[in-house]
């Protein structure tokens, strides 16, 4: 008996330990989340929160070849865009997943300059539960000044867009595949302001008003700064799962992590070497928290900082030729929106072979190159991470 | 069993087998007060985290304090001795690559209780009287301070530890001593900030005291 006793104590432990995430509870972020559904989900929505990695088409209206707002587009993507008419569906990972589950997801919100449009799906009343897309180019976790918000993005942060489908839907289903993806801004904006401060510094001591030891503290100072907000906006959006999806009925959820925004052309082509670990880092830091966060909660984590990785490290294996340049060409680009976009956003970019909209750098291919622009993936790099992203669902047992 | 374990059956053992060891002489008991000088000699593996330069590390420092000792003699030259002090605050100071952070990165108040067996040479009543010991220390970190992370924490630590000492008696009852002790002493750190930084310390103190006994 008394063994049973002791064998039973253990077990009791191991399960408690299982209940916690395992890990060791003095570390921050060495735990992971449990409890999330083991058995195939019956998806009627897919449902995606985060930012224009996500943005399956908010930006649209900017990019009308009738250039009065209206469909057809000849982008409104953060890809190499194809044209897409109102009903055609564009080359977004979200949009691939859903149209694996057969599945159509659409735009929750459609605008630009302040005038935007709530579920324009809805104009076909079969189609109005599909505007479950609310990633939005430029959204942040919780602020609601993203990325482009002063040239005219809405931006609107994963906790408004969280709020958002609650107003429209009342709360979360089983049948919805929820997918949180966002914190890639937050890192970004950090980033630059660790950026700006850390160039005032080199300033100040090539100048000699600071020592080189002054310059180090100030630097790492500027680095902590960063890294204090990354930890706020990850530790927030974990809080938003906990308390927004997940204690709403979120049953099926799959959390992502970052991944390492120095492996994008903007990374090894804009940032210094020396500064590129501060922004790996910050990613990282950004995933860390995350996951502590989300330690012991009933959701699955997708790893994308080990799956860009994997996927930079044997490209041809995904069927890439090119994961350094960027295809889009800046300078297409602009003389395509008649000078008004300058930094060669892929949003303006387009795949097709006519010379009026394409935005295309010479010789580079939307799915052989993983890269559209500075930071986002190109019609091949969308498909690249959909298929690794249906692979973690399919383990999930989830598909 | 863990080593830690290890140790404290060990101690016990100790404990027991000098209690067994037969009666004790007319004078069995000595407190002993004095001042020690806590020197460390740390050795880390690096301090690794997200943000943190390679080549990071830290570097503990010395610290005085009191010591009150109480010893029970279980045979005219055998004894068990508790080493109490008042516990020193150590300081760490950034070193290696992240020296420019300055000195009391980090600092604790080291709570070291010590328990020897120690072997005193010559005769009850002898004027010198040289001692060699051996035993465990158990070290427990409080007050734990950090200007670079919020939340500290430092495992305990079980190590083993040596003395050799010479007690000189002024009196029957008082005396003076000196001694010198090595102990291990690791703990492993982990900081929690705006991200998580470890590290592994071995502090690999020597401790050297100097006093008075009193013998009853």
């Amino acid at each position: 008996m008394k063994h049973t006793k002791s064998w039973s104590l253990l077990l009791a432990a191991v399960l408690l330990l299982g209940a916690c995430g395992g890990g060791d509870p003095d570390v921050p972020g060495s735990g992971s989340p449990s409890g999330a559904p083991t058995t195939k989900g019956t998806f009627k929505a897919v449902v995606s929160f985060g930012d224009s990695l996500s943005d399956v088409g908010t930006y649209s209206p900017p990019t009308s070849l009738a250039g009065d707002g209206s469909a057809p587009y000849f982008g409104g993507q953060f890809t190499t865009n194809i044209v897409r008419s109102s009903s055609s569906v564009g080359t977004v990972w979200v949009e691939n997943l859903a149209t694996s589950l057969g599945l159509l997801v659409t735009p929750a919100e459609v605008g630009f300059n302040g005038s935007s449009v709530k579920c324009p799906a809805a104009a076909v009343p079969a189609l109005a539960g599909t505007c479950t897309g609310y990633g939005q180019g430029g959204s942040r976790v919780t602020d609601p000044n993203g990325i482009g918000k002063a040239a005219g993005a809405l931006t609107v942060p994963m906790v408004t867009q969280i709020a958002n489908h609650l107003a429209r839907f009342t709360s979360f289903k089983d049948t919805d595949l929820i997918l949180v993806y966002g914190g890639n801004n937050d890192v970004l904006i950090q980033f630059a302001a660790f950026a700006d401060a850390s160039t005032l510094v080199q300033i100040d001591l090539a100048a000699g008003r600071i020592t080189a030891d002054q310059a180090r503290v100030a630097q790492f100072n500027a680095q902590t700064k960063a890294q204090v907000e990354v930890k706020k906006a990850a530790q927030e959006l974990a809080g938003y799962v906990r308390t927004q999806i997940l204690a709403k009925g979120g049953k099926y959820v799959a959390v992502m992590t970052l991944n390492d925004i120095s492996d994008t052309p903007f990374g090894k082509k804009t940032v210094p070497a020396n500064a590129r670990p501060v922004l790996t880092d910050l990613s990282r830091s950004f995933n860390l928290w995350l996951r502590d966060g989300l330690t012991g909660q009933p959701v699955q984590l997708i790893d994308t900082f080990a799956i860009f990785k994997e996927t930079l490290a044997h490209p041809g294996t995904f069927g890439f030729t090119n994961v350094t340049d960027a295809a889009c060409d800046v300078d297409k680009i602009k003389a395509v929106t008649g000078g008004r976009v300058t930094d060669g956003s892929s949003l303006f970019c387009n795949n097709t072979p006519d010379p009026r909209i394409n935005g295309m750098t010479a010789g580079a291919d939307s799915t052989t190159w993983l890269f559209a622009d500075s930071v986002h993936p190109t019609t091949g790099g969308h498909k690249a991470i959909s298929n690794a992203f249906i692979a973690q669902l399919k383990s999930f047992g989830w598909l | 069993m863990t080593p830690r374990q290890q140790l404290i059956a060990i101690a016990i053992a100790l404990v027991a087998t000098a209690a067994m060891a037969g009666n004790a002489s007319a004078q069995d008991n000595t407190v002993k007060f004095g001042v020690s000088q806590y020197t460390t000699h740390s050795q880390t593996n690096g301090v690794t985290g997200l943000g943190v330069p390679p080549g990071a590390d830290v570097k503990t420092g010395d610290a005085t304090t009191v010591i009150l000792t109480y010893e029970r003699m279980f045979t005219p030259n055998i004894g068990v001795e508790l080493v109490l002090g008042l516990p020193p605050r150590i300081k760490a100071n950034a070193a290696g690559s992240v020296a420019f952070l300055g000195d009391d990165v980090l600092s604790a108040k080291n709570v070291s209780p010590t328990l020897f067996a120690a072997y005193h040479f010559g005769e009850t009543g002898s004027t010198w009287r040289p001692y060699l010991g051996a035993g465990i220390n158990y070290t427990r970190f409080v007050g734990i301070q950090s200007k670079l992370a919020s939340d500290v924490k430092m495992s305990d630590s079980t190590g083993w530890a040596v003395q050799a000492g010479i007690d000189y008696a002024l009196t029957k009852e008082w005396g003076l001593f000196g001694s010198v002790s090595a102990l291990k002493v690791k703990t492993k750190v982990v900081a929690s900030g705006p991200t998580v930084l470890q590290t592994t310390v071995d502090f690999r103190p020597v401790v050297y005291s100097l006093g008075v006994a009193y013998r009853f």
